[in-house]
């Protein structure tokens, strides 16, 4: 009955034109793609691929895919299980920098573990060979799932801690054991955050380029490279990302469907949160020991090695302009990103069509995977090239700038439509800490509308837009595809020149910029983390 | 304190407030409020009663009437004080204390200046939570949520106190005990004050003056004793507890019930009414072949609740005073006190 909307004013007005321009940033370049893949004109170069490359493809990306979603679900499914639930030693800890693994790129991983279980490798040696080496489609599979289970073990946790003791206890007085009451009532009833997570893992390891190319099972996403950058036909490249959006759709489409149901799998009468178990000394350590596993394999061991093998190399040239890029692309990334989510977030607080539909619409570019992003951009800057041009030429005689120079701007704008709808979500969830209600108690106790921003909203939200922008800054200094394509010649970051290296074997030279990413995205995934965990304790919602 | 409040009426004249797509939350609704007084503000969920509330707030905007204090136009055609600039104090349904801020710090939002602290102090201690004062709102219990937000909506001295539903989140023990002490609280501090409540008996237990709404409109006021013995329509009956509505014709100059003949000097011969009968009027006498027959019996506590049925297969409750010997099957005839029967126009 009393949403903030009948407010009215400038404020809302403001962030609805911001939630469009978000909706615009994130949604042209799909847009653009679909445009070029539907109006070009067609080549031979897509029906070879047919013939030769892109069943390979197809299968390596489904493999890859289902493998990172297998092992991610187990993981994340027992960890967040695990410490939701159970009481061990180390949990309140473990709670948290169990998420840290987000911190390493996947690629990262990979280049690591290679090199540890390769011939020659120390693992390789030390098992006489046992150890099987970590590549192929299985080994970028198992790289994605020790990175990137967090996204699912995020969402387990806190459905998991949210979940009534009710059904579970029912069942046990049904007759169920502790295990099947388990199968048959709280997992059912967390599928459909599960089922996000695993989208989410799926979706990741579908846009990445460098693991895969490095581990040698050309994906989709490689497909696309090729067509760029070696065919150079931005046809062809827009055509393969329709079929790689069109995959992307699919997965996020079956977990819509699982989500539709959640309605029904919500725990219905009054809400009571179970206790914990607490575990014997025993088990206590074995889950303890559980949490350290994908800890250790996803973020210590290969950061470890990365580490040895720096230390016995001269830090490659280039190093430093390559860290100032990445630290600036991610930083102006994060800022524009959370402006425009936290804008979109105080649209969506008016509950108008307008805000809904763009909120939307902004969402389908985290569906995107950055190498599209980047065609689409492309596709933008030439046909906005191709607009201008000849107006220009007929009214100052000149040639116009090409737009496509336009270099670290082009790059951002790639950035801000893939990750920008990553920061909606953790925005609205902090606004939905400020009740109209307590707009209504501000106002009424003499505070202005800024004075009320500024005096209630800010101290509420801050950290959870911070959490956002910092969520959008690692993802930035993780990225590689989109930056590979769009980068301006000669302009190098982190992620570009550790993968130049690794793919010319000089992983030596690879070691020193492969650390950095993580070590960089460590201390802002520490504040999200953190966040992340606290939030869900004291409020009661994320 | 007191002498700070501003002691004049609050009035409202046709407020009008329509949602798009919506019917209308508030129909041309008129209300007034008396200097130092409470007032409830009574009617079933969705009669516009929190929008009423909302819009004296200055958190809705009117679509048309007016709303005014003294000669100060609040709210009016092309006029819409700001909320900030009415010096209302509010109490939220749901408290709605900033969750950053400690007690003293919430109650203190709306104070400036350098004594701002030292009076949201005594406000907390003149509501026993002094030592309260650095406990953020999610460590303080449901029953001292609410009182620090009285005495945060209170500690500016507003000109008006609104509350709305201010006790619908707490249970039965605590919820009495805290009706009396914000009563108390709101007496001593002399203020005009408004309280949105779906629950008659809070309402009849709390106010000087009684408002009942329905549909957009208030369509009764008075002392709860007036409005609860002469109900104008069998709506604002209804609002405030169990009636039986018995339609009836008048005939030489009185209605003809089941229960008997009512006199209706005031409606013309010939015309249809309705006789609005209070459990408490019908008063039941044991007699061997009586109209009647108790077909059920009930006990609520203070009083019995007594189903009766007559030939013709009316049946009517009564509340009889406890003790009582009749029992089911009992033939029973019939006395009204007429101090509990109203009749109103069909």
């Amino acid at each position: 009955m009393t949403p903030a909307a009948r407010q009215g004013g400038r404020l809302p007005d403001r962030a609805t034109a911001l939630a469009i321009l978000a909706a615009l940033v994130c949604a042209a370049p799909v847009f653009a793609v679909a445009w070029i893949a539907v109006t070009g004109e067609t080549g031979d170069y897509l029906a070879h691929l047919a013939r030769t490359r892109l069943p390979v493809y197809l299968v390596n990306s489904a493999l890859v895919a289902l493998i990172a979603a297998g092992g991610a679900g187990l993981i994340g499914t027992v960890l967040g299980w695990l410490v939701a639930r159970t009481e061990f030693p180390g949990r309140a800890l473990f709670s948290w920098v169990l998420i840290l693994p987000l911190a390493v790129p996947a690629y990262v991983a990979a280049y690591a573990w290679l090199d540890l279980s390769q011939a020659g490798g120390p693992l390789h040696a030390a098992t006489a060979g046992l150890f099987p080496t970590v590549r192929g489609a299985w080994g970028a599979g198992l790289m994605f799932a020790l990175v990137l289970y967090p996204y699912v073990y995020l969402l387990a946790r806190d459905t998991f801690t949210g979940q009534s003791a009710d059904a579970y206890n029912a069942a046990r007085t049904l007759g169920a054991g502790p295990f099947s009451a388990f199968a048959r009532t709280s997992l059912p009833m967390a599928r459909p955050a599960l089922a996000a997570g695993l989208a989410l893992v799926m979706m990741e390891s579908l846009a990445d380029y460098g693991t895969v190319s490095y581990l040698g099972a050309p994906t989709l996403s490689i497909g696309l490279v090729r067509a760029w950058s070696g065919a150079g036909s931005l046809v062809d490249a827009a055509r393969l990302s329709l079929i790689l959006v069109a995959v992307a759709l699919i997965v996020f489409g079956l977990e819509r469907a699982q989500r539709s149901r959640a309605r029904s799998h919500a725990a219905s009468g009054r809400h009571r949160p179970a206790p914990r178990f607490h575990l014997s000394r025993t088990q206590g350590l074995a889950a303890a020991l559980a949490c350290l596993i994908p800890l250790a394999l996803g973020l210590i061991v290969p950061l470890a090695r990365l580490g040895w093998l720096a230390l016995n190399e001269q830090p490659a040239p280039g190093l430093l302009p390559a860290s100032w890029h990445s630290l600036t692309l991610a930083a102006i990334s994060a800022v524009l990103a959370a402006g425009l989510g936290l804008s979109t977030a105080y649209a969506l607080r008016g509950r108008t069509f307008i805000a809904t539909a763009s909120a939307r619409a902004a969402g389908l570019g985290y569906a995107v995977p950055g190498a599209v992003a980047a065609v689409g951009v492309i596709a933008i800057l030439s046909g906005t090239q191709a607009l201008i041009d000849p107006a220009w030429q007929s009214v100052t005689g000149e040639v116009f700038p090409v737009l496509l120079t336009g270099g670290a701007a082009a790059l951002i704008f790639a950035y801000l439509s893939r990750f920008a709808a990553a920061a909606i979500g953790p925005s609205e969830a902090a606004l939905a800490r400020v009740t109209p209600a307590l707009d209504g108690a501000a106002r009424t106790l003499g505070a202005t509308r800024g004075e009320t921003v500024r005096r209630v909203h800010w101290p509420l939200i801050a950290a959870g837009v911070t959490s956002a922008g910092l969520l959008v800054f690692v993802e930035v200094l993780k990225e590689l595809p989109a930056t590979m394509i769009l980068r301006p010649f000669n302009y190098d970051t982190l992620a570009i020149i550790a993968h130049n290296y690794a793919s010319d074997e000089r992983l030596g030279e690879a070691a020193l910029p492969s650390l950095l990413i993580p070590l960089v995205a460590l201390l802002p995934m520490i504040f999200v983390a953190r966040y992340l965990s606290r939030a869900r304790s004291s409020s009661g919602q994320v | 304190m007191t002498d700070t409040h501003t002691r004049r009426g609050l009035s409202i004249r046709g407020a009008q407030r329509r949602y798009v797509k919506e019917t209308a939350a508030l129909a041309g609704a008129d209300l007034d409020l008396e200097p130092g007084r409470i007032t409830a503000l009574l009617g079933p969920s969705g009669s516009g009663k929190s929008t009423l509330l909302r819009a004296i707030a200055g958190l809705e905007r009117l679509d048309g009437g007016e709303i005014r204090l003294g000669d100060t136009v609040w709210a009016g055609p092309g006029r819409h004080l700001a909320p900030e600039c009415r010096r209302v104090g509010m109490v939220f349904q749901d408290y709605a204390l900033f969750p950053h801020l400690d007690a003293l710090a919430n109650v203190a939002f709306g104070l400036k200046g350098p004594d701002a602290k030292s009076i949201a102090m005594a406000q907390l201690e003149a509501a026993e939570l002094g030592h309260k004062a650095k406990a953020f709102p999610h460590e303080l219990s449901g029953g001292e949520q609410q009182r620090v937000a009285l005495a945060r909506a209170l500690a500016p001295a507003p000109a008006i106190v609104l509350l709305d539903e201010p006790f619908s989140g707490l249970d039965r023990r605590l919820r009495q005990e805290l009706r009396e002490r914000t009563v108390d609280t709101l007496r001593r501090a002399g203020a005009t004050a408004l309280m949105v409540t779906h629950d008659a008996d809070e309402a009849m237990a709390v106010a000087d003056a009684l408002a009942l709404m329905d549909q957009g409109r208030v369509i009764q006021t008075g002392t709860p004793e007036h409005v609860w013995t002469h109900p104008h329509s069998v709506t604002a009956a209804r609002l405030l507890g169990d009636i039986e509505v018995i339609e009836a014709f008048i005939r030489a100059g009185a209605a003809d019930t089941p229960l008997g003949q009512i006199a209706t000097p005031d409606f013309k011969n010939g015309c249809t009414v309705y006789v609005l009968v209070r459990p408490q009027a019908i008063r039941l006498t044991l007699a061997a072949d009586a109209p009647f027959t108790v077909t059920r019996r009930r006990s609520a506590g203070t009083h019995l609740a007594f189903t009766i049925e007559n030939a013709e297969g009316q049946s009517f409750t009564t509340h009889t005073p406890v003790p009582s010997t009749l029992a089911v099957g009992d033939r029973v005839s019939v006395t009204l006190d007429e101090a509990f029967v109203t009749v109103v126009g069909a």
